[in-house]
């Protein structure tokens, strides 16, 4: 408990994650309101008609504008937040649980079960991943379901290396080996041995992959496949705008820069993150470079560790 | 007959990979083409708009990492930090509509799509590449339009991919600009640049030709965006029509070409990677590693 109160601190003493983190938690709370309570927390209905206010420019009343069927451009980025926030994060999670289960077993287990779920690893690395999304996600037809389906096929491989990996370094550990000494149950060892060790490293790629699966997700929305058109989403919106990008620019505009900004909050987070878990630069974020800068050969705070 | 749809799947596989191996990739039903002879003349477009911006990436992303490395938590740190992390936050399309509206309608500099001015008469196809046919027929005006359809798409390209590159160099130049051989190097006396330069950045670069793989493949994979909204006639833009069309003859020999592009690439910075570190070796000689 005490050390991960101590890596948030180290997350939070870098202004660029504490960004992260308040867009992330902003932008997650926007969406479980819209969740629990609809339209009610839209200025206007994002769902309505309203061919009357088609393509008005943003205004007090409507502060991203309207598209071209007078939806409320506003409302309807809200009502996009638990789609562009959710198949993300789905997506994210079960291929993890892939990964960590796979991963575990090729660790663990090795020998020829390793073999062969590394090779079949490899070789869904290889494919690329847009691509592949794009052409599965057309395979299955349209719907968010086959949407997360569609990534998590492509997804899972990188947690597999990144968990097998950690588990190899883990499992080498006296500790494990002292446990297997103790008799330990088989469970207890995975559990409460190799798990905790590897979930750091896990959560950290996962917080940087969310963003990762948050743009592609919305370039599958933006090309108009696997994703229901008028789904309220962020990548379908500035897709349907193409044939009135020189007259209505903010039909675009707006979106995608929603876009850019809830991946950017994942990436600060996530890099943040990442930095204060990486051992050798650690001290340096501590003492933000300057116990370097003035007596660089003996002091070094590596050195005192 | 054609497409041996009476057939058991295991023997359609067999056809399929049979003419995979021997290049024969069918017809495509929409055009009546054959589909190698539809990627021949879109890959190279492709590998135009890819190698372009893949160089602009490596030059611009190794110098922002350098930079940020050796300013580690300055100013210049965070500013690069900052830019490489917001590149790679960028969507695709939105760095494409921004450069299309500002570039080519408010400011208008270049074209906003297209390979070539539809007044030149492109230049007999050698190579399939249009800038490099255009100079060897010698066709100035040619290249020159080339050139100026080729930069917005290139840079937005190289816009969004140029992230990883930087974040690595940042971190490996941070792994190495403390450790005990730079110490070494400064006591013997080498110059400052020398160390820079011949101990961390030479360093900073091999772990950045390993990822230059992958970023190869997320800039080949990114042509899908970027080709079919800047009208440029290429794989990516090929593959979108036959995605959107549903139109599997095609889709599957694309998606192949795609992943030999990524596993070529890969197999390129494996041996790039050997020769600028000379402690990897390339399995036969069983160097230590």
């Amino acid at each position: 408990m005490a050390q991960s109160l101590r890596f948030g601190q180290l997350v939070l003493s870098n202004r660029l994650s504490t960004l992260g983190l308040a867009i992330v938690i902003v932008s997650l709370a926007v969406a479980l309101g819209f969740g629990l309570f609809g339209a009610r927390v839209t200025p206007h209905d994002p769902f309505a008609l309203n061919l009357q206010d088609a393509n008005l420019p943003p205004s007090l009343s409507h502060l991203f504008g309207t598209d071209f069927q007078g939806r409320d451009l506003f409302s309807r980025v809200i009502a996009a937040l638990p789609i562009d926030l959710g198949l993300p994060i789905a997506i994210v999670l079960l291929s993890s649980m892939l990964g960590i289960f796979l991963g575990m077993t090729a660790g663990y287990v090795g020998g020829v079960v390793d073999e062969i779920i590394m090779r079949i690893t490899d070789l869904f690395l290889a494919f690329p991943t847009i691509i592949m999304v794009l052409a599965v996600a057309a395979t299955l037809g349209p719907g968010l379901v086959n949407a997360m389906l569609a990534f998590v096929f492509v997804w899972w491989p990188p947690y597999v290396r990144l968990v097998r990996g950690g588990v190899l370094e883990v499992a080498a550990e006296d500790f494990i080996s002292i446990s297997k000494a103790l008799n330990s149950s088989f469970s207890h060892i995975i559990l409460r041995g190799i798990l905790p060790n590897i979930m750091p490293s896990v959560l950290t790629y996962a917080t940087l992959d969310v963003g990762t699966a948050l743009l592609e997700v919305s370039i599958l929305g933006f090309l108009g496949i696997g994703i229901p058109p008028n789904t309220p989403e962020l990548g379908v919106m500035v897709g349907s705008i193409s044939y009135g990008l020189y007259t209505y620019p903010w039909q675009a505009l707006f979106p995608a820069f929603v876009t850019m900004i809830l991946v950017v909050g994942f990436s600060f987070l996530g890099e943040g993150a990442r930095e204060a878990s990486d051992v050798k630069v650690r001290p340096y974020i501590l003492f933000k470079g300057r116990a370097f800068k003035k007596t660089p050969a003996t002091t070094s705070p590596l050195v005192e560790r | 007959m054609r497409y041996h749809l009476n057939e058991p799947l295991y023997s359609q596989y067999y056809y399929f990979m049979r003419d995979l191996f021997t290049g024969n990739f069918g017809i495509d039903p929409l055009t009546g083409q054959s589909i190698l002879s539809e990627i021949l003349f879109y890959l190279p477009n492709t590998l135009e708009l890819v190698l372009c911006s893949f160089i602009i990436i490596i030059v611009v992303g190794v110098a922002i990492g350098y930079v940020a490395g050796m300013h580690f938590s300055t100013f210049r740190d965070s500013v690069a930090r900052v830019a490489y992390l917001v590149s790679w936050s960028t969507p695709m399309y939105l760095a494409a509509i921004v450069a299309i509206l500002l570039f080519a309608n408010y400011i208008p500099l270049f074209p906003s799509g297209g390979m070539y001015s539809l007044s030149i008469v492109p230049p007999p196809a050698v190579t399939g590449v249009f800038l490099i046919d255009a100079l060897i027929a010698f066709d100035m005006t040619a290249f020159l339009s080339g050139l100026h359809h080729l930069i917005l798409p290139a840079m937005v390209l190289a816009l969004v991919n140029f992230g990883l590159i930087s974040r690595a160099v940042r971190s490996s130049i941070l792994n190495v600009r403390w450790s005990t051989y730079v110490k070494t190097a400064r006591a013997k006396g080498l110059s400052e640049r020398e160390v820079r330069r011949k101990h961390i950045l030479r360093n900073a670069l091999v772990d950045a030709t390993s990822l230059s793989a992958v970023i190869f493949g997320w800039v080949l994979t990114s042509t899908v965006v970027v080709e079919e909204l800047f009208a440029w006639p290429g794989l990516g833009q090929f593959a979108y029509q036959a995605i959107f069309s549903n139109d599997y003859p095609v889709l599957i020999p694309v998606v192949v070409v795609f992943t030999l592009g990524v596993i070529v690439a890969n197999f390129v910075a494996d041996v790039a990677y050997s020769i600028l570190d000379p402690r990897i070796g390339m399995g036969a000689h069983g160097a230590v590693t």
